[in-house]
Order: C-alpha cells, then structure tokens, then sequence
C-alpha cells in the first residue's frame, strides 16, 4: 500500500472523457437495440432473470418499487392525444447503459463500481456499502438496490428453486447495489477460452442472454473495437462515436436518414448502448 | 432593558454557575427521561431495519434516499451555529457571545454526534462503514477520493474533533475554577484531571488566549467549508435539483440560519431551567435574534436565486423538479418550508417581539421546523421525478422507521445535552467575569467623561 | 428402476462461446446411468443440491467428479419446450446434475434458437415448490398419502365391471407417443370417450381455413408478405407459435428489398402485435368480416360469386358497421393493391362470436382476392404418420363431457393435463358435474382446481424430467417429430412419467402384448428404432440413430406437403346485422390473452407473475381495460375497483384505463384467479372464465368467448395498481428516450 498505488488505483479506473485517455484493447463491449424489430414481448427481460440470479420480490415490494429487473420494458405512448393509440405503443428496453464515463462510478464512496479495461461499469458486491449514491446520480435510474435479503427469504427462493441459482453468477445480500452487467460471467468464460487458445474472444462467441433469448433478435452485442463485430459495423453504418455526446450527423439541419442515437447523451456519460429509432409506415 | 448586571460579585458568578451542576430540579429528570424514551424508539427503529433491510424505511428505486440523508444535513446545519458563531464572534470581540458560547459550542458538538448516527442508519451494510475510510490495507484498496461523500466523511471528522478541542480549550480555566470548588468525588477527579493543572498565571493565560484564538482562526474557514461539502453532495451531481452552483453558499446560510434558531430555543430553555436570568439577558437575546433575521433574510434571498437560475436555465428536468415541488405530493410541505423559513422570521423585525420570549420561543421552534423542511425538500422531490420519467414516482412516502429514528434523534442530541450540562458549567464563568469587568471600565469611563464636563 | 443402456451426447459445454465445442467427446457417458437412475438418487447432486428423499445435502466430491459432470462446466442438453403447444425445442443448461437455464435449439425450425419468456420460465415449473410429491387418496376433505402399488390396484378395482361407455378421459392436447399410447390404453378399457380440451384454442380458425384453403393450419409466411393485415391474429403473442412468427416478423421489418413491411392489426382491444402495427385500427366487436368485405369492395378486382357477394359492403355501410373511417379503408385498399404479396390473417379475436367461423371464411376471402394463397398462404406438410399426430382440443368437447357428467353418465372420470374447474365457462358449472362422477382420478403436476376434485391425485414427473415425444400441430418448417428427454434427474422420488402410468395401466388389461417395455422410455426407444426408415434412418446403426436422436432433439422427417385449395369459399357465407344493445348487460366482454399467463396453467411461475404485462405493465393482479372516455362517462379513475357483471356471474377488478380498447368494451386478461395451484398463484386477481356465458358458434359448436355482455359497477373500493409504469404514464415528458421516425425518413437499405 503506497500513495502511488492509490493514485494508480484511481486515475486508471476513472474516465474524464472515454477511450482517447485509456483507449480500450483488445476489448470495448457494446450493444445495439433495434426499437423496430423490439416488439416489447418481454423474453429478453425474463432470460435475463434466469440468467442473473435476480429475485423475484412478490406483490408487495413490487408495489413499494422495489422490483429487481435488470432489464426492464418500458412502454410509450404517442404524445398527440388521440382517442386511441392508432400507431401502436413503443417499447425500449432499458438495462445499465454500462457508460464510458459512468455518473455512478465517480460518486460511489468506496469506488465499489468501476470501469472495467474492457469498457464495462463493474459492481463489486463484495465492496458495496450500499449508500445508493450511485443510484441516486444514475439518469437512468437501472441500478436496483437490495432491500432485504432475498438469498435467505423463503418466499423468494424456496429450497427447491434455489437449485436452479446460476453458480457463476453470485446471489446478492441485502444491503448492496445490483445492475445488469453484460453478462460478465459469460464476457469472462469467452475471455479465458480465448485466451487459452492465444486469441481474442470472436464474433458471434459470445451472446449475453436477453440478446441470445430475443425472438427478434432486436439485441446485438459485441465487441466494439473488433472491425468483424455487427455492433462495430452497426455503430459505424449510423455514425454513432463512443466518445461524441454530440454525433457529427446530428448538426446537419436537414436531419438525417440514420437511426442510430444513445439516450441522454448530451449529459456526457457516453453509454455503450445504441438504440435504433422506431420506424412507423407513412403511408397508411 | 437590563443588561448584565457591572456590580455582580466574582463569587456569586462562580456559585451561580457551579449550581447548574448540582442537584438537578424535578424538570431536570422529566426532560432527561423524555430524551432516554425517545432515543429507544429511534436505536428499537434501527434495530429493526439492521435485521430487516434497508426495505422497512419503505424506500425504493428511483427514491435511494429518505429522510435520513434529510436529517442528517438537518443535525449538521444545526452544527454551524455554535462553533462558528462563537469562533466569529470572539474575533469579533463581541462582548455578548461570553455566556452563551460555552452551550452553542455543546450544541455543535452534539448535533455533529447525532448527525453521525444518520450516515450510519443510512448506509445498506451498517457493518461494512470501514470501507469508506482510507485505512491501510494489504490489497491497497482505497476509497474514492472523488466521491463527495467521501469529502463528507472527512470534513465531518475534522470538524468535530476541531470543534471538540475548541470547547474543551475553552473551558480549561472553568474547569480550575469547579476542580478548586468541590469536595472530593468522583467530579473533582474528573476536572482536576481535566483542568490541566490549570493555575491561572500570567503565562498559562497568554499560551491560553494564543492557543484558543488560533484555533477559534482555523475553525471559520473549516465550519464554512464543512458546508460547502456537504452541499457538494448534491451539487456535484447531475440530478435535476441538485445540479446549482449556489448550493454551498445556500447550504451554509441555511446551516447558520438553523444554528441561531437552535441557539435562541435553548438560550431560553436553559435560562429558565438553570435560572440563568442573571447572566442570559435579554439583550444578549435580542442581538441574536437580530443576527438570525439578518441570515433568514439571506437564506430567502439565496432561495430566489436558485429558482431564478432554474426558472431560466434551459433546464427542462430541473424546471419540471422545480415545478412539481410547487404543486405536486410534497407541495404542503415545500410551501410549509417557504413559509417558517421566509415568513415567521418576519416577526423578528419587530422591536417588542425580540424581547418577548413566548414569541420567541415559539418562532424558534418553526423556524427549525422549516429548516428541517427545506433539507427533506432537497431530497424527496428530486427523487420521485428526476431526469428519467418512466421510473417517476409520486406515492412514496417514509415509513414509520424512518420516522421513528428521526424522532430517536431528537431524544438522543437532548440526552448529551442534558448530561453535559450537569456535568460542565454550561455557562463561561470566567469570560463572564471579564464581561462584566469590561462593563464596569465602560461605566468608569462614562462618569470620568461627565466629570470632565464640569 | 433398471438401469438403462445407452449413451448420448451433449450439444456442447460451457464455454461461453456459445457451440464452440459441439458434441465434445469427454460427454460420450452413460448419462442415465450416473443420473442414478440405477438407484444411486443423488450421486449427483452438487453444492446445495439436496436429496429430497431424505432432505440431506449430499457432496460430491470434485476429485472423481463423473465425467460428463465437469465441475463448473454447465453441459447442454436439447429437448422440447412444454409450456406451450408451439413446441419450440429447447437447450438446457446442466451444471452439477442441475437444469439451471433453458435456451432455445437453434437446430429447430420453429425457434431457430429464440425462447418467449414463458418458456425460459420452463425451470420454475420443475423446480417449483409446490409440485405434487406423492399419491394422494381422498379421505373426507384431505388427501392421504398412498404407495403407486395401492393406486393402480385402485385404479384397476373401480374400473371392474365399470362399461367402457361409463368411462370419460380428459386431456389437454396430446400428440407423439403419449398419444399412441394413451390411445391404446382406452382401448383396452374399451371406451371411446376421449375429450380433448383446450381452453384457447384457434378452432373456429381452423374450421374456417379448411373451408378456405382446404386445411387447418396452412403455413404463414409473413417474412415473404410486403403487408400483413392482421385481423386479431396476436402471433407476437400468444398466437400458434410465435416465436416462429416473432422471427418472420423481423424478416418482414427488414424487407427483402430494404422496403419494411408494413402492419395493420385490426382489432376490439390492443394485443401485443396490435401495439407493433403501423396502423391499429378499433374495430366495433365482431365486425372485423365485415370490414374484410368492405376492403374487398373498395378494391373492385373481385369478380363473380365474390363481387356479388361484397356488393352490399359498400365503404360507407362498412364504416358505419365497424366505425373505421372510410378514408382509411381507402387507404387499407390502395396499399394493398400497391404491394403484393401482402397476408391477412384470421386470429383468435376474430373467432369468439357467434358468427366467428363465418367472421375468419370472410377474412380468407381477401387472401384469394389478392392471389395470396400459394405465395403466403402455403400449404402444410402432411403428418406421415396419424397415430402421432396431435389431436387438437376445444371447448366443444368440454362441452359434451359436460353434459355427460350433468347426467350422471360417467362412473370414472380420468384427468390430464387439463384445469376445466378453472377454465371451463362460469355457465358449465363443471365442477358440480365433475361431482356427478363416482370415482375421479387427476394426473397432474400441481394441485389444481381440477385435481382438489380428484379422488385420486397421481404426481407426475416434470416436463423437464420426463421423456417424451411430441408433433406440433404448427409445423412451421417441414415435418419435424420433438424429442423430450430428462435434463436432470427426478427431483422428488415419487413422481412418475406419465407414460411409465399409462404403460403401468395397460398391462393390467394387456399384459401380455406390452411385457417387452418394463418403461416408457423402453417403449419409446424401441417403437422409434422400429420406425427408423420412416424416420430417415433407414440402415444406420440403433444406438448411433438414437444418440443422434437425442444429441439432436429433433427428427426432421422427409414428408409430403398436404393439398392446398386455391378456391374461393364465398358461398353461403353470411354475416350478421348489427344487434342491438341489451340494456342490462351493455358492454362487450374481451378475455384478454397475454403471452405468459394464456389460459392460465403458469401462473404459478413467479417469474411470469412478476414480469409486467407488455401493454399495461401490470403485475401479480388482474385488472379491467377500459376506454379512458368510457371511464369517465362512468366516474371510474384508474384503481377504482369495478364490478364486471354478466348474465352468469360477476367479478372484481381494479380498473385500467387503456385507450387501446373499444369504448363499448371492457377486458379482463385470463389465467390469473386461481384458487389453487399453489404459493405463487392462489389468491393473484381474478378469473374472467367465472363470468363467460355459453354462447357457441353456429357453424363449429365452439364456445364463442367474445360473446358475453357485461354491464360495469363502481364499487366504491379504490387501490394503488401493482405496476411498472411511474407516475409519468407512458409519456416521455419532451424527453428523447424512445424516437420514432416515419419510413419516408429512413433508408434501411444501407442498415448493418
Ligand atoms: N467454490 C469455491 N469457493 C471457495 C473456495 C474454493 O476453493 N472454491 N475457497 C475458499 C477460500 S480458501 C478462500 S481464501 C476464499 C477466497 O475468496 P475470494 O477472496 O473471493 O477469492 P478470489 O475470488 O480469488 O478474490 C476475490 C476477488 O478479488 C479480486 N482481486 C484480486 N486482487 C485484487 C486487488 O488487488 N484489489 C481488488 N479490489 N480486488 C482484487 C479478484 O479478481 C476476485 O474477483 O474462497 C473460499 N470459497
Ligand atoms: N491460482 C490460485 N491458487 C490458489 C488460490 C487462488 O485463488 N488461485 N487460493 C489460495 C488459497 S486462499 C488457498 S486456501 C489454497 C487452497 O488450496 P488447498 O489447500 O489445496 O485446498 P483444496 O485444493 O481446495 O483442498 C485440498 C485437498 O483437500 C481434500 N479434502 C477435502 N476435505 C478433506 C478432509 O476432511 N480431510 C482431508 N485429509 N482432505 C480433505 C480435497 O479433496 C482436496 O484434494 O489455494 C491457494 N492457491
Ligand atoms: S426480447 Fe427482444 S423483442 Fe422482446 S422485449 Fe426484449 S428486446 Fe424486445
Ligand atoms: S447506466 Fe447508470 S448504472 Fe449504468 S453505467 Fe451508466 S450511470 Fe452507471
Ligand atoms: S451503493 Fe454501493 S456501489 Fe453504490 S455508491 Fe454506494 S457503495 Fe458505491
Ligand atoms: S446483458 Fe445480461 S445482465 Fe444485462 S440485461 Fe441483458 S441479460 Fe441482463
Ligand atoms: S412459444 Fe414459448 S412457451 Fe411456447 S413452446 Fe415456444 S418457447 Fe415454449
């Protein structure tokens, strides 16, 4: 323990300004979400509660809001007021936009959620103190805190359901802070399977598991700075930059035919995830 | 109007004071018993949430944080008074601060202990707090020196430990003056043990006055700082609400302004209490009551700024934060905060008020109530409609825990308090003295003039 | 139990990189075997993995771990999904002999892959603690706990002398061996009265396609349409097989040519696919075949028996009947005639009236008039082998089971795989008929309403423990026969499968014929080895055709395409005037169908229960739809429990105010208000089957759903809804959070 491996620890987790300080290699993850094919049917959600080891916390905390989901569908509306919704909903799924420059990361006391090398926001459970701060200063508000403990609630998980726990995932104790993590267990298998062949993690290697259950496969996941990556070649074709809060295309005043944008980027956390706008049919 | 009386004899102040420390009154116990059960119901609270989870206290996502963060900064603005204030003013030479310093000083001291409790009720793993204090460890984790919260943590610590030195500095002369006063006892132990061997000669004093005056310097800058921290929690965020710039300024006036109100409830509670009619004049009232005006003015003009800037920002998250406090679940109480806190300060700008201590009293009392307010102000409508609207939510509201520990704080602060004022003199025998030797020099000086005119 | 002799591979371990290493050789194990089936329950369970025999945690230790155990190495496993009938083949992931998460086999044709949510939720029907662990016999209100031995003698002494027209078997739809089986089980008891109930599904569809093109199901190919006009076909939902439809649809969104398709659902309340339209159109309930004929009209390209038959649909008759504007059956028209091919599908709302076969004739009418059939509409291959073809089930044959036990006509009454004290119709008052029967035995996995009324309850091994094979009655890629294999060993000792029950049963009457297969698995093997030619194995080895029947799950099967007919079935059809209100029950009553609760079998699934409705993002409860105007006509504000009344009986909800619904109508989505089925489900909302009157489709007998009448009461009772949704609605606040552009703003063509 030295002042210098203090300042080491902090200055290499934290980001001012993504990838041009730090750039990420050989591995940014990155996902794109395609508001077009998404048809709100909630798989991805469920999957990734099998997946993560998420609780299910009944009617009553539900109700406190004090649900779980990592992944969460949201629904919106058309804002003309017409007596009906003659162009349908819009749904977006919303998860942990695992930001370059994570609002959550600089707050967190305890530096209890970081930024990984591979470009993900981490949550050490183990660290986590559970001051909420980085909920409090999340835009997105998709951090979900444990306000009881679910491993040990017999309503939630009863013997039996417990054997269905994923064992490379941990189960969360009251008290800390939780969030989608990309799957980072099966980030971290890809990794070291590649590794041991003395290659980087391919294409198509590795999904997380609301894009592996999606009907649609409205999700794409990948690795960014991998030029054979779709996501990579996705982010590229809608001139969506990482490190831009304010894309190129965007300032033409005749708009643009691209549909790729990230949510609440001009508050500068510069999210890994890309939407594609909806699209709605004018001819009918 | 009566002011300290200049041909008050040396010893009567000494037997006066020493009497606050000694068999306390039948009101003495009510209040203390008071306290004790209303302390119980806050650590039974905690107890409960400890073993339960943070879920009792009914909070939820997007609302992480309720009303212990809210009271919390409550207990530290009350902080700011005492230390401050007295630190100011004896640089100030203000003649006035001597009998009521020694209690405002108290007061910090304990309002900092119980603000502590919040940070810890607060936090989701109670049991894991060390984290977030730098201490050696082989896997050279730190904490994050970036985050406010830690600054908090920090700045808090130094203030208190400050603030402690301070007042004990402070009472070393008195702390002599009760050592030679007792009979053998455990009390004389403690004060002879205390008292510093405390002898009162040329040299002791002049090392006292240098010491106390450097450290009455370092605290001004600190106290204000402690604030500006504090509002950094949110002010370094990006939550609609919290993102101003005026925050730590604003946060400070209003720590002041909750301090003077604090001072003038207990000025007049200890007053009757302890008799101190002799020494707790009424002028001495009157000239706090007009410095609390002055900073309640200041808050309220602070408090137009913020909206002004938010009004006219093209913040639209903000506005609508602003906007939904006016008019949506907590407009009672955002309105309740407008009103105690821009309102009933009013009242002091009447001459026959500053005087009348029923009026006084009473207006104390919302004046804190109203502080209280603006801190829960800050927090809950920022929460329930932040930047993301699909996880707005309007209906939450604080359970009973969260209640009964705001409740428990009350009780445990009066428990310290009570305890010290028994314990040491509450009110500054020697600095009283020299007060009413100023006043007989200023007298002298006066009849010298008018014989002069002769 | 003997041990069971064969190998099989898994699909691939963990690796994270998903196939990477297919068929790994160190997998090449007698898994059954060290399943334990040899006696040797637990030899695997791994940390925290208890007996349930005797309840003790049992290590394993990872020194001499099994070989196909690695430890910390999930192995993965194909099987068929069996939590709907669209027989999606399923992935599971087995780590420490426990099934821990289900994927979807990209090997099928039907989900390529892909699994909905209420077929991920597959483990907590297997792991769900409240399964049936023993047999139970009723003694007085209680069950007493009974060896298999005592069952089946049981069994066997109250069918003696019991005629075989005395005997009633229910079940939900069955196909593959089980239902050979079964079949020839009630055989030997020598009864023909085998109802199959399904609570929801599309008959009147399927009665009014073969009028139309000749066969039930014809296979939609949505990914080829350039318009699909959907009338109440919620395929994204909960329609036939929507994950296949799910992925067509985003072929269909991408276009062939970068030219998006274009949607338009037509429907009384808004479905899941009604919320992905371009276009949602509220149709007056029932109407939907009469806007069909006015679309037809205004495209004037019918000719003979179709022209005449339209003539009286003119668009302003139209929109006065169904109350789309007549501008926008213009535009319907007019799209349809730019671009071809197009498909319209017929869907379940359209099917629950009176008139719903006629309703679905007149809306196949279009497909013929636009020259769909054969592009879109394709035909179906043909099932080679009857005996395993599934039989489909409906609400009719409840019916006349029914009828039967209100007269007294059955002496025992068999159960499974179906809930009717749930979901049968408030009208048929099946529970007391059930009564009616002397002796009733329940095969089920749960203690359900049905099985609380079952003198005899037989707990069966989970869809996840079982074997098993099974034809989808959509076959949405060629002829493929699903193979359902165990995951994991049985959880609980006690439970059977129901094929090792029916073989049990059988050999009670035929002994001698069926003494070759001491188990269902036995039977199983060797009834596909004898049909391996069929199955396209002709010549290859046993063992290596069953490994790779098992490795594989699937068995795609060479077969014919069934017989398609292009004509036109216009005549005799006729729609009904409008009716008039009846004053006391004024509103129109939509069941609700969701994607996870359907008919209600799963709403013992927490992760269903607590996954929000799509649309209203309600959960754990039920609640009533109801137009926003019509609420406010009526005082209602959202959370007010109203009292949803018709001619059979009355429910309580908490009301919702939706916009996506007709005025005239309210909904109450099913599944949810069971009474029974354990923790997860009892006590959860209400049940709308209670108050659906019996009304029936004139042409198919079947039970109309949509044809109930209901009038709307406040209570006065008020609560705060159980949702996702916050404070703001479903609005965005002028936040950019969801964008949406129109498709002359964009250029899919260049998309990645
Ligand atoms: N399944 C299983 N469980 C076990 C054991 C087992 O053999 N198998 N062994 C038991 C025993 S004996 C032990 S000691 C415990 C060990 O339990 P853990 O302490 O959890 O052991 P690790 O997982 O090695 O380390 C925890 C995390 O610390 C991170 N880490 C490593 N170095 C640093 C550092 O310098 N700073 C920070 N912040 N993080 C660091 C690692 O990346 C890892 O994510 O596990 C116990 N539990
Ligand atoms: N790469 C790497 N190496 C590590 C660590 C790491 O994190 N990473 N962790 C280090 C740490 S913290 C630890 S504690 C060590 C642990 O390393 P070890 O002490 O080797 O622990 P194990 O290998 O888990 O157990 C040793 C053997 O004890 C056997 N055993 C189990 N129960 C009993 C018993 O009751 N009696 C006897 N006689 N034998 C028994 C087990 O079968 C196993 O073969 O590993 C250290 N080495
Ligand atoms: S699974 Fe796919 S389609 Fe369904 S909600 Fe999730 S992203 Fe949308
Ligand atoms: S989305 Fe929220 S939680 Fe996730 S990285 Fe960004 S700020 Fe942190
Ligand atoms: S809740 Fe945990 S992760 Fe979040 S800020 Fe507090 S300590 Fe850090
Ligand atoms: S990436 Fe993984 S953790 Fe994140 S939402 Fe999807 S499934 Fe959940
Ligand atoms: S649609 Fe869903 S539930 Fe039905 S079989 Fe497929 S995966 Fe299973």
């Amino acid at each position: 323990m030295s002042v210098s491996n203090l300042l080491e620890n902090w200055s290499q987790f934290r980001h001012a300004h993504p990838v041009d300080d730090k750039p990420h290699d050989p591995y940014k993850w990155a996902m794109s979400i395609d508001l077009d094919a998404c048809t709100g049917c909630n798989a991805c959600s469920i999957a990734c509660y099998a997946e993560n080891n998420i609780p299910v916390v009944g009617k009553e905390r539900f109700q406190h809001g004090q649900q779980m989901h990592w992944m969460r569908i949201e629904r919106y509306w058309d804002e003309d007021g017409r007596d009906f919704p003659d162009q349908g909903a819009q749904f977006l799924p919303m998860m942990c936009q695992q930001c370059e420059a994570a609002p959550c990361e600089t707050v967190c006391p305890v530096a209890a959620t970081n930024h990984t090398a591979d470009g993900l926001n981490s949550q050490i459970y183990n660290r986590c103190v559970g001051s909420r701060y980085c909920s409090a200063n999340c835009p997105f508000k998709v951090r979900y805190f444990n306000w009881y403990d679910y491993p040990t609630d017999e309503a939630v998980w009863p013997a039996e359901m417990r054997q269905q726990l994923n064992p490379d995932v941990s189960v969360r104790s009251k008290g800390v802070m939780e969030k989608c993590t990309f799957c980072v267990q099966r980030l971290s298998a890809a990794k070291s399977v590649a590794k041991s062949e003395g290659r980087i993690v391919r294409e198509g290697e590795v999904q997380t598991a609301c894009q592996q259950s999606c009907p649609t496969g409205a999700i794409s996941f990948g690795n960014l700075v991998d030029p054979e990556s779709r996501v990579h070649k996705q982010w590229q074709a809608q001139q969506v930059e990482l490190d831009k809060d304010k894309q190129a295309k965007d300032e033409h005043e005749e708009g643009t035919d691209l549909r790729g944008y990230r949510i609440l980027e001009e508050l500068r956390p510069y999210p890994s995830v890309m939407y594609l706008e909806r699209v709605r049919e004018s001819a009918v | 109007m009566k002011d300290i009386r200049e041909d008050i004899a040396w010893a009567k102040i000494n037997q006066d004071v020493m009497k606050s420390l000694e068999n306390p009154r039948r009101l003495y116990w009510v209040i203390l018993f008071v306290a004790i059960c209303a302390f119980g119901v806050g650590v039974a609270c905690e107890i409960y949430q400890y073993r339960t989870g943070m879920g009792v206290a009914n909070l939820n996502n997007p609302q992480v944080w309720g009303l212990y963060i809210a009271t919390f900064i409550f207990w530290i603005g009350m902080s700011h008074s005492g230390t401050l204030l007295s630190a100011i003013l004896h640089l100030m030479h203000a003649d006035w601060r001597k009998p009521i310093y020694r209690f405002a000083e108290a007061m910090t001291t304990f309002s900092l202990m119980t603000a502590g409790l919040f940070v810890m009720v607060h936090i989701g793993r109670l049991w894991q707090f060390y984290y977030s204090l730098p201490y050696p460890n082989e896997r050279g984790i730190w904490p994050n020196f970036q985050s406010p919260l830690l600054w908090d943590a920090m700045a808090i610590f130094t203030y208190l430990s400050s603030s402690i030195l301070f007042l004990f500095v402070g009472m070393i002369p008195d702390l002599a003056i009760a050592r030679d006063n007792m009979a053998d006892g455990w009390r004389k132990k403690l004060y002879t043990l205390l008292a510093l061997g405390w002898e009162g000669t040329d040299r002791q004093w002049r090392n006292f006055r240098v010491t106390y005056l450097t450290i009455a310097c370092f605290l001004i800058p600190l106290a204000v700082s402690v604030h500006s921290i504090v509002a950094s929690d949110f002010a370094m965020s990006q939550a609609p609400g919290w993102h101003v710039t005026s925050f730590p300024p604003y946060f400070v006036a209003g720590a002041l302004y909750s301090g003077c109100a604090a001072i003038i409830t207990l000025f007049i509670i200890l007053r009757y209490v302890f008799r101190f009619e002799e020494y707790m004049t009424k002028s001495i009232l009157k000239k706090i009551v007009r410095l609390t005006f002055a900073i309640a003015m200041i808050w309220t003009y602070l408090n137009a700024v913020e909206f002004a800037a938010v009004w006219y920002s093209h913040d639209e998250a903000s506005k609508a934060v602003l906007i939904e406090k006016a008019t949506g679940t907590y407009a009672p109480f955002w309105w309740g905060m407008i009103f105690c806190g821009s309102v009933v300060p009013l009242v002091f700008a009447f001459e026959r008020f500053q005087t009348n201590i029923p009026v006084l009293f009473a207006t104390s009392l919302l004046l804190n109530l109203g502080m209280w307010l603006e801190r829960w102000m800050i927090i809950a409508p920022t929460f329930s409609h932040g930047i993301y609207p699909w996880t707005w939510d309007h209906d939450q509201w604080p359970s009973m825990v969260q209640w009964g520990m705001v409740f428990g704080s009350f009780g445990w602060f009066t428990l310290l308090f009570m305890i010290f004022c028994k314990v040491f003199p509450s009110v500054s025998m020697y600095e009283v003295k020299e007060m009413v030797y100023h006043r007989t020099l200023h007298l002298k000086k006066s009849e010298t003039a008018e014989q002069g005119a002769h | 139990m003997k041990i069971k002799e064969f190998t099989r591979e898994a699909v691939m371990i963990d690796s994270g990189s998903i196939k990477q290493l297919a068929g790994h050789p160190i997998d090449r194990r007698d898994f059954l075997k060290v399943l334990g089936w040899s006696g040797a329950a637990v030899a695997l369970s791994g940390c925290g993995n208890t007996s349930v025999e005797d309840g003790k945690e049992t290590v394993v230790s990872y020194v001499e771990a099994n070989d196909y155990m690695i430890p910390g190495v999930g192995v993965y496993y194909n099987s068929t999904c069996a939590q709907c009938d669209a027989g999606c083949s399923i992935n599971g992931r087995v780590r420490e002999g426990r099934v821990l998460k289900l994927e979807g086999n990209p090997d099928s044709g039907i989900n390529k892959g892909k699994m909905c949510g209420l077929g991920q939720a597959g483990v907590q029907d297997h792991y769900n603690p409240d399964r049936v662990r023993e047999p139970l016999l009723r003694n007085g209100a209680k069950g007493e706990t009974i060896t298999w031995e005592k069952a089946y003698a049981l069994i066997a002494e109250k069918l003696n002398g019991v005629k075989g027209e005395e005997i009633a078997f229910l079940s939900g739809g069955v196909s593959g061996h089980l239902k050979a089986l079964l079949g020839n089980y009630l055989d030997s008891i020598g009864t023909k009265n085998h109802f199959v109930y399904e609570a929801l599904a599309p008959v009147g569809v399927r009665a009014a396609n073969l009028k139309s093109y000749g066969v039930a199901l014809p296979r939609y190919r949505l990914d080829k349409a350039k318009v699909v006009l959907s009338f109440g076909a919620d395929f994204l939902g909960s329609w036939i097989s929507p994950m296949h439809f799910s992925q067509q649809y985003a072929q269909f969104r991408k276009g062939a040519d970068g030219q998006r398709g274009v949607l338009i659902q037509v429907e009384s309340k808004m479905s899941l696919t009604g919320a992905n339209a371009d276009r949602w159109l509220v149709v007056k309930p029932g109407t939907e075949g009469v806007l069909a004929l006015g679309i037809i009209h205004a495209l004037g390209t019918a000719s003979g028996e179709i022209a005449e038959l339209v003539k009286a649909y003119d668009r302003v008759t139209v929109s006065k009947a169904t109350g789309v504007s007549v501008s926008q059956i213009d535009k319907i028209a007019a799209l349809l005639k730019l671009r071809s091919p197009s498909l319209v599908l017929a869907g379940s709302a359209v099917e629950g009236y009176a008139h719903g076969a006629q309703n679905a004739i007149a809306i196949n009418l279009l497909n013929h008039v636009l020259g769909n059939v054969g592009k879109t509409i394709e035909a179906p291959v043909a099932v080679p082998f009857p005996q395993l073809a599934p039989s489909v089930g409906n609400t009719a044959s409840l019916k006349a089971l029914n009828d039967g036990l209100a007269a007294g006509k059955y002496k025992v009454l068999f159960n499974f795989a179906a809930n009717p004290v749930f979901t049968a119709p408030g009208a048929f008052k099946f529970k007391d008929s059930m009564a009616k029967a002397g002796f009733k035995v329940a095969f089920t996995h749960y203690l359900d309403e049905t099985a609380l009324q079952a003198d005899l309850v037989l707990p069966l091994d989970s869809a996840l423990e079982d074997w098993g094979t099974q034809i989808p009655e959509y076959l949405a890629d060629g002829m493929q026969l699903n193979i359902q294999q165990p995951l994991m060993e049985k959880l609980h000792a006690n439970t059977r499968s129901m094929g090792d029950i029916l073989l049990a049963l059988i050999k009670q009457r035929r002994a001698e014929d069926y003494k070759g297969f001491e188990d269902y698995y036995a039977y199983l093997r060797s009834s596909l080895l004898q049909n391996k030619g069929a199955l396209g194995a002709g010549g290859s080895d046993d063992d290596n055709f069953w490994n790779e029947a098992l490795t594989k799950g699937i068995l795609k099967i060479a077969s014919s395409a069934a017989m398609l007919s292009d004509k036109a079935a216009a005549s005799g059809l006729q729609l009904p005037k409008a009716e008039e209100v009846d004053a006391k029950f004024p509103m129109h009553f939509i069941p609700g169908v969701t994607a996870s609760m359907r008919d209600g079998r799963h709403a013992n699934q927490p992760w269903l229960q607590e996954s929000p409705d799509p649309l209203t993002t309600i959960v754990w409860d039920s609640w009533v739809e109801i137009h926003p105007k019509k609420a406010f006509e009526l005082g209602i504000a959202e959370g007010d429990i109203v009292e949803v009344t018709s001619k059979t009986g009355s429910i309580k909800a908490q009301a919702y105010l939706f916009s996506g619904i007709h005025p005239e109508a309210v909904s109450v989505p099913l599944g949810r208000g069971h009474e029974a089925l354990g923790r997860y489900a009892k006590g959860y909302g209400v049940n709308p089957f209670g108050i659906l009157d019996a009304v029936y489709d004139k042409e198919t007998g079947e039970l109309a759903m949509h044809e109930t009448r209901v009038s709307i009461k406040k209570t006065g009772a008020r609560v705060l809804i159980v949702k996702d949704e916050g404070a703001a609605g479903g609005l965005q606040m002028g936040r950019k959070i969801a964008v949406s552009k129109t498709t002359d703003q964009v250029d899919l063509s260049e998309e990645v």
